[in-house]
């Protein structure tokens, strides 16, 4: 046993420079473009408040980038003991918002510690790709699953989701929802157990239209299908940010020159809409750019999976490509109108502490996984 | 210890992996896609709606025309005036509130409504609001219209503790002659909601006024002026670099000043219609208009009851103005008709002339013709009254006392065709073209329309009362006035006047408006000549029916009229004390100077009585008034041209 250790370690782990290279490029790219979201004309305590925002990104980016280091130091492997533990932990703090929450704008998502407001919803993400990954390490059959194999891994995902949910909090239920089904369709699952589970998704979204949403979440999926009808609500805010995107063009306003920001038309431009402004400043071609890293990070984390040497890195490595790109295509796709306003996070865009630090924990993860494959 | 080693079998996974890249690029693709829809495709539109987004275009308000009367005095003008805005969510209520509320005079109902909107706006959160409740923040609410200077410098004195309260400047059209001659000056009116739809394509927009009735509607288009505008960038005034931004957002043109709106001199003259005013304040109701006979401009038209022109446009505010109209609608005496122009009224003697002249050209009667009055006529199995017993009259005498009998026995000569032929060349029955207000137009009858009116047989006696200017026959003061001043012309019908020029705002005159003629009626001047002598011989002769009213110092010809409306005041009643509407109307219609005319007058009393008594004395004070205002005019003319004469 110790020989087989010592025998990959031979070289010693060395870091991936591509992957590195690109997280370095959005970190980048991410603080550039804060700057100009929080550059917006106005008053005097506004514009501190904004300078604020700045700054507390910046040190969001410190001590996340030196968590991720931290995380990717440590051999994953390890983490495959801890992940049942961590999990837990992440179930109660998203329970504990509801005792000690503070709410904004009638959703219970924070908890305060300190100064610091924190999201346990977002560190949740991480914490169960960790425990679904645990989950497909250890169920190794090789005949297709059928809907009874799907339990455990449904009720792990459940209790997380069905926590997020209730703050109320769409938009985190449905990465955490969407990222641990893509892990779980990396195995292979009976064709008859997928159909049923995706007519009886619908029921489900059937019902909670019904009966289970809040009337501003349903809100928001009707003004994106008919946004000119409601002007004035969130369909605004689509609106808006679609003819800030638009009004980018090839080439871009310049940077800190987009009006639709500048002149504070983009409704949350540091936390819902980065991209918009991001696309009004530089362009077409900027976006292009931008997508193409963001779509590098998520193609190489499956290229990190498929070369990993045991289930619980593969797995984790699907699982932290997954979450980078449902978190792009959601609030890239709200902020351009082909997806509903969801409250998704640009990664490394948006402005949020629990937001950055989770991912770049999530990335020193799949760093972590790529070092030792 | 291995880590996991041996439970390690990857080769699950192998064929998954292709899948979701191809899953992840294709859904990087799609993005991609929409981003070339929204930034190359429509990318010019989303420019265009982010640069609406940061411009605005100020209206810069342009200055009405003014409004003068011949002798250049001005008529309507604008004066400044100021209003006071609150923005609810700024206003201190403890403090601040109820020194402006008393300043102000907000009465107690009032106050507790605008109290109830600032707290309700005031519990609004300031952040996180849709830009709906954003506005609804921030909205100003007009809380007085032109207040007094008083309330003006304590506002503005105090301007700096009373937040959210705002003066803003309003020009406002200011009548100086209030209720002289609104009628026909007119007033204005804010721009309804369904007139917009029409008048929004012209520059009007909501709260902009417009002119209601009179010279302000008619002329709207040239008083208005074009609004001009500047275009900013919002909010562009907190920033510091506003030369920067503006040139960067700016397309030009930039700024268009404003147009003013043009003068206009009326050929109306403030001095007679003030001194009809004086003259009629012994009556309720009527009009009267004085027209020049060499011209056809109009020189004075009122009628009466008028209005205050200020109120009605809201110089005393919105709130004076609903009622100033629910009182005027509300009014029998119908103030808000132009009874010079809008109603048509039985003639009656004053009619006379034009019916004698019809007769006199069909030669079926000459100033020979003697007619035995014994208080009435005899026609089929009717008895026509007189006003008397007039004994054996010519046409002179029967203009002169005003006879019926004459007329009805030269009624029962005349075809009634003829009768409204003849009317119809002096203008009777037809639209006199003069622009302003509703024109009525009257009614000549004729046998066609009686039968089309009462679908039996025609009947002689509606001649017989055509003939005295009663029965179907109405005509308005106007017509009236103008034909009079046809019979004095010696027979030319003019197109009548109310505008003279047209002025920019520095006094260059743009339009001019040179008399027209209508029509020459071409009349016999001998038979015209004998029925002007009776004319004077009303005013001069001693049996004349305007002889006892006369003004020794007045030269006027004319003739009276009384005429009957739908009941016959009974007989042996103090007419005093019938009721008043159904009391006669009493006419004067008349030329002066007698020999050589100037100007024509009409005067209708409604519901006056006698035309002799009630109508004469108007008619004489006014024209001793006009009298006195051409002599003093010609001095000062001569001591100006003798001034200029002199040497130094």
């Amino acid at each position: 046993m110790a020989v087989a250790s010592r025998m990959m370690f031979k070289r010693g782990p060395a870091v991936d420079m591509r992957l590195l290279f690109a997280v370095v490029l959005i970190v980048t790219a991410g603080l550039v473009n804060l700057y100009s979201a929080t550059s917006v004309y106005a008053d005097t305590a506004m514009r501190a408040r904004l300078a604020d925002i700045y700054v507390t990104q910046v040190y969001n980016m410190v001590v996340g980038g030196l968590l991720a280091i931290l995380v990717a130091a440590i051999d994953y492997r390890h983490y495959e003991r801890f992940a049942m533990l961590v999990y837990a932990g992440g179930v109660f703090l998203c329970g504990l918002v509801f005792v000690l929450g503070s709410s904004t704008r009638g959703a219970v998502r924070w908890i305060q510690i300190g100064s610091f407001n924190l999201q346990p919803s977002e560190f949740m993400k991480v914490l169960l790709v960790l425990m679904i990954a645990r989950h497909i390490h250890n169920d190794h059959k090789n005949e297709p699953r059928t809907l009874v194999d799907l339990v455990i891994p449904g009720v792990l995902i459940l209790v997380p989701v069905g926590l997020v949910m209730a703050q109320p909090d769409l938009g985190t239920g449905l990465i955490l929802s969407l990222t641990a089904a893509t892990m779980l369709m990396m195995t292979r699952i009976r064709r008859r157990t997928l159909t049923a589970l995706l007519v009886s998704g619908v029921g489900v979204v059937w019902l909670a239209w019904n009966h289970g949403m809040k009337q501003y979440q349903k809100d928001r999926i009707t003004s994106f299908l008919d946004p000119e009808h409601d002007k004035t609500g969130i369909g605004w805010h689509a609106l808006q940010s679609q003819t800030a995107i638009g009004n980018g063009q090839l080439l871009g306003e310049g940077f800190m020159q987009g009006t639709q920001n500048q002149f504070g038309f983009l409704p949350d431009q540091f936390s819902d809409f980065p991209f918009a402004v991001f696309a009004e400043d530089w362009g077409f071609l900027g976006c292009v750019v931008l997508l193409g890293i963001y779509c590098f990070i998520c193609v190489y984390a499956i290229h990190v999976a498929s070369q990993a040497k045991d289930r619980f890195g593969a797995a984790l490595a699907t699982g932290i490509g997954a979450l980078i790109f449902w978190h792009t295509v959601f609030n890239v796709g709200m902020a351009i109108g082909v997806l509903p306003v969801v409250g998704v996070t640009l990664p490394l865009f948006s402005y949020g502490g629990s937001s950055v630090v989770t991912t770049l924990v999530g990335l020193g993860l799949l760093m972590n996984v790529s070092m030792r494959r | 210890m291995a880590l996991l080693g041996q439970r390690s079998d990857v080769g699950e996974f192998r064929r998954r992996y292709r899948w979701l890249v191809l899953v992840a690029v294709s859904a990087f693709l799609v993005l991609v896609g929409r981003l070339a829809q929204l930034q190359l495709v429509q990318g010019d539109v989303h420019r265009a709606q982010a640069r609406k987004n940061i411009i605005r275009e100020r209206s810069l308000a342009t200055t009405r025309g003014v409004i003068r009367d011949a002798q250049g005095r001005v008529l309507a003008a604008n004066r400044p005036s100021y209003n006071v805005h609150m923005t609810p969510a700024e206003v201190d209520l403890t403090e601040t509130w109820p020194a402006v509320v008393k300043m102000l005079g907000i009465d107690e109902p009032e106050k507790g409504e605008l109290e109830r909107k600032i707290k309700e706006i005031q519990a609004l959160p300031s952040k996180g609001l849709t830009p709906f409740e954003e506005k609804r923040r921030n909205q100003q609410i007009l809380l007085k219209v032109d207040v007094d200077r008083d309330a003006v410098a304590y506002l503005e004195t105090h301007a700096r503790e009373l937040k959210g309260i705002e003066v803003s400047p309003q020009p406002v059209r200011y009548y100086p002659y209030g209720e002289l001659g609104a009628h026909s000056i007119g007033y204005m009116r804010e721009v309804g909601a369904e007139d917009l739809v029409r008048l929004e394509e012209r520059g009007y927009r909501a709260g902009d006024r417009l002119g209601a009735i009179g010279v302000e509607r008619r002329w709207e288009s040239y008083l208005r002026g074009v609004r001009g505008f500047k275009k900013i960038v919002r909010g562009v005034s907190r920033r510091d670099d506003v030369q920067e931004v503006e040139a960067r957002y700016l397309e030009e043109p930039r700024r268009v000043e404003p147009i003013p709106g043009r003068d206009i001199s009326l050929t109306l003259d403030i001095d007679l219609i003030a001194s009809i005013d004086k003259a009629f304040r012994g009556q309720l109701a009527g009009a009267v208009v004085v027209v020049d006979v060499r011209t056809g401009r109009v020189l004075a038209a009122s009628s009466k009851p008028s209005f205050d022109a200020n109120v009605a446009s809201g110089g005393s505010g919105v709130k004076a103005v609903a009622e100033t109209f629910r009182r005027l609608n509300a009014d029998p005496l119908k103030p808000s008709l132009d009874k010079s122009i809008s109603a048509a009224y039985p003639p009656g003697s004053t009619y006379k002339p034009f019916s004698a002249l019809a007769a006199l050209s069909d030669r079926i009667i000459d100033p020979d013709t003697e007619v035995d009055c014994r208080g009435g006529y005899e026609y089929g199995k009717r008895f026509f009254r007189c006003t008397g017993v007039h004994r054996k009259v010519h046409l002179h005498q029967a203009i002169v006392q005003s006879c019926n009998t004459y007329f009805y026995e030269l009624g029962s000569r005349v075809s009634i065709d003829r009768l409204a032929a003849v009317g119809i060349d002096y203008g009777f029955g037809v639209k006199t073209g003069i622009g302003i207000n509703p024109e009525a137009r009257g009614r000549m009858p004729t046998r066609s329309w009686y039968t089309r009116r009462y679908k039996e047989a025609f009947r002689g006696g509606f001649t017989l009362l055509s003939a005295i200017g009663q029965g179907a026959t109405t005509v308005t003061v106007l017509q009236l006035a103008l034909a009079y001043a046809a019979l004095a012309n010696g027979g030319t019908l003019y197109q009548p006047q109310v505008v003279r020029s047209i002025e920019t705002s520095d006094g260059t005159v743009v339009q001019d408006f040179p008399p027209r003629v209508r029509r020459l009626i071409e009349p016999n001047q001998e038979q015209l000549g004998w029925v002007k002598s009776a004319l004077e011989g009303v005013v001069t002769e001693k049996e004349g029916t305007a002889y006892k009213e006369r003004s020794t110092d007045v030269d006027m010809a004319g003739k009276t009229g009384t005429a009957q409306v739908s009941h016959v005041t009974p007989r042996g009643v103090d007419p005093g004390k019938v009721w008043y509407f159904n009391r006669d109307h009493a006419w004067f219609s008349g030329y002066a100077p007698a020999k050589s005319p100037e100007i024509a007058i009409v005067v209708l009393v409604e519901h006056g009585g006698g035309g002799g008594k009630n109508a004469v004395p108007i008619a004489m004070r006014v024209v001793r008034d006009w009298q006195k205002m051409k002599e003093k005019r010609l001095s000062s003319k001569e001591d100006q041209a003798s001034a200029r004469g002199k040497p130094n």
